[in-house]
């Protein structure tokens, strides 16, 4: 199923809207976001959260992340 | 013998008549006339200090008129675009599309409340008021109108409003909040006390003091031309709360206030806060941004409350912490997203980026490696590089941008209700929507619509639901990709 949700990535300066299937990974739509900002190719590690602060597994699914429908994430920079 | 002004005025104006065959009730339903219903008894000591009659009014808004059409004339047509900075230009067609119509809308609230306001003094003054905003609005279109010779995007003055443009359409939205849907009660204290007292000062007077050293002396003349009026009606405010807060209705009005105070925040950091610090000439800029909303409308403002012993808003250390950073984070959205907009924006040059870091001493570090990247992405791969494709999220109240405050400080937050998740920028535009649910529920954002279908995704069939032509009106570099270091001054068209 396809999901649009709002990234924000930490170094970037407002909130984006990705739209995605919701079988891709946590990790894959950080890079989807990450592609979008100012600094796509810093590198780096990145942490991925829920609105509440929750950490998410990289290598979950969207789905399996509990994020749907208008959700928020954030990607922090290493 | 004629009868001296102070022996006539206050019959002549407490005309409340006693209606025979239909109640009070029903000649002031509460529905319009606002809430807390009171009996004209309430509202009979009713006053405020100008007290203007009509034959002074007459009087007065002539010669204001002659002084405006007086510079006009002497600035003859073909020198009204003399030595104007281009980027100051940019800077009235913001101003112009975002206001002009604005304050025709403000001439349907203002006669809102003459009739529908509960004493006739507030009628009267309501009346005066109503001329007022008419006249805020004709004198714009004229100028607009002069200046399409020069540059066909001034019809925005007039064709703004009735485009679904996204900036537009968060302005539609907190006017039709504030004045178009309200009563006249909420009406008194959201438009006049809190937008026209506390916030008007910033876009009529600093923009006049502005102007006249960016030499555009009628936008200097016709702004304060405006303000003085503004002044005048926004008196109306005061004694319309301090009827509520004797009646009872002190937690109502607080919120009405807390509630505009934000609204009007983030209209005004999004209009004026840009516009200063980004398309005036530095030679222009008496203060900055945030040291006219600290001296000229905080100030003001918190003087307003303490006369009424109201409480500052709850969310004013957030409003603080975003004086120094929310219109800085907004110019880069302006910049990256400038074809979705009816005006050109500018990158800052050298000499501007010393006077922002001068003002804003975190300026450099927090959003000098942005524009770097942005200068880079010039060099290196043209203005392709420069723009964001992706949509932006899209606030549900404010129908702004999400990008508050800074890298890595951001408020966003959301709620669920009836199935759909609603997405806020900050807590309190999350407040405001949660208190009047249903006032805000069915309206969609831009990109609400995008994802929906309703509003087209490709960004060609974009520009044109939002009512821009591309190329021709689409916002474009200021300096159309030229380094501004590599040549200054910026070209003049």
């Amino acid at each position: 199923m396809r999901l649009y949700l709002f990234g924000f990535a930490s170094d970037d300066f407002l909130g984006r809207v990705v739209v995605t299937p919701d079988k891709r990974t946590v990790a894959q739509l950080a890079d989807q976001l990450l592609a979008w900002g100012l600094a796509p190719g810093r590198g780096g590690s990145l942490t991925v959260r829920n609105e509440t602060g929750d950490i998410l597994d990289p290598a979950a699914t969207i789905a399996e992340a509990g994020l749907g429908n208008g959700d928020i994430f954030k990607v922090e920079r290493g | 013998m004629v009868l001296r002004r102070d022996d006539w005025l206050d019959l002549a104006r407490k005309v409340d008549w006693t209606p025979r065959y239909v109640d009070e009730r029903e000649l002031f339903p509460e529905e319009i006339s606002g809430r807390p219903w009171l009996a004209h008894e309430a509202w009979r000591d009713w006053n405020e200090a100008y007290r203007t009659t009509y034959r002074e009014y007459v009087a007065n808004q002539r010669e204001k008129d002659a002084a405006v059409l007086g510079v006009r004339a002497a600035l003859s047509k073909p020198r009204l675009f003399d030595d104007l900075d281009p980027g100051w230009v940019q800077l009235v067609k913001f101003h112009n599309g975002a206001v002009a119509l604005a304050e025709y809308a403000g001439a349907v609230a203002e006669l809102r409340m003459a009739r529908f306001g509960r004493d006739s003094a507030w009628r009267t003054m309501a009346t005066l008021g109503a001329l007022d905003e008419i006249r805020h609005t004709q004198i714009p279109l004229l100028i607009g109108h002069d200046l399409l010779a020069y540059d066909g995007n001034f019809d925005w003055t007039h064709k703004a409003f009735h485009t679904n443009e996204w900036m537009i359409i968060a302005a539609r939205h907190l006017f039709d909040d504030m004045f178009l849907a309200a009563d006249a009660i909420d009406l008194a204290i959201q438009l006049n006390f809190v937008f026209e007292t506390g916030f008007t000062n910033l876009q009529f007077m600093a923009m006049a003091a502005m102007a006249d050293r960016a030499h555009h002396h009628l936008f200097e003349k016709t702004v304060a031309s405006i303000q003085t009026d503004e002044a005048r009606h926004a008196q109306i405010g005061h004694p319309v709360l301090q009827t509520l807060l004797e009646n009872g209705s002190r937690e109502r009005a607080q919120y009405l206030i807390d509630k505009m105070w934000w609204r009007c925040w983030r209209l005004f950091l999004a209009l004026s806060g840009t516009a200063m610090e980004y398309l005036a000439p530095v030679s222009a800029r008496t203060r900055s941004f945030k040291e006219f909303m600290s001296e000229w409308v905080t100030e003001q403002f918190m003087k307003n409350l303490a006369e009424f012993d109201l409480e500052k808003p709850w969310f004013w250390d957030l409003f603080i912490e975003e004086l120094d950073y929310a219109h800085h984070s907004f110019q880069l959205g302006l910049y990256t997203y400038r074809t979705t907009l009816w005006f050109d924006v500018a990158m800052p040059d050298h000499a501007e980026r010393e006077w922002l870091n001068e003002k804003y001493p975190q300026w450099e570090e927090t959003y000098g490696p942005l524009w770097d990247e942005l200068e880079r992405r010039w060099e290196t791969g043209g203005e392709a590089g420069t723009l964001s494709y992706g949509l932006p999220a899209l606030c549900n109240l404010c129908q702004l941008p999400a990008l508050f405050i800074r890298p890595g400080r951001n408020t966003a937050c959301t709620i669920e209700m009836g199935g759909r998740r609603y997405l806020f920028c900050s807590e309190p535009c999350r407040w405001i929507f949660e208190q009047e649910k249903s006032r805000f529920a069915d309206h969609n954002s831009v990109v609400d619509r995008i994802v929906t279908g309703e509003a087209p995704g490709k960004l060609t069939d974009l520009h044109r639901w939002m009512g821009l032509q591309a190329p021709v009106e689409t916002g474009k570099d200021l300096r159309r990709g030229l380094d501004p270091w590599r040549l200054d001054p910026v070209p003049k068209r």
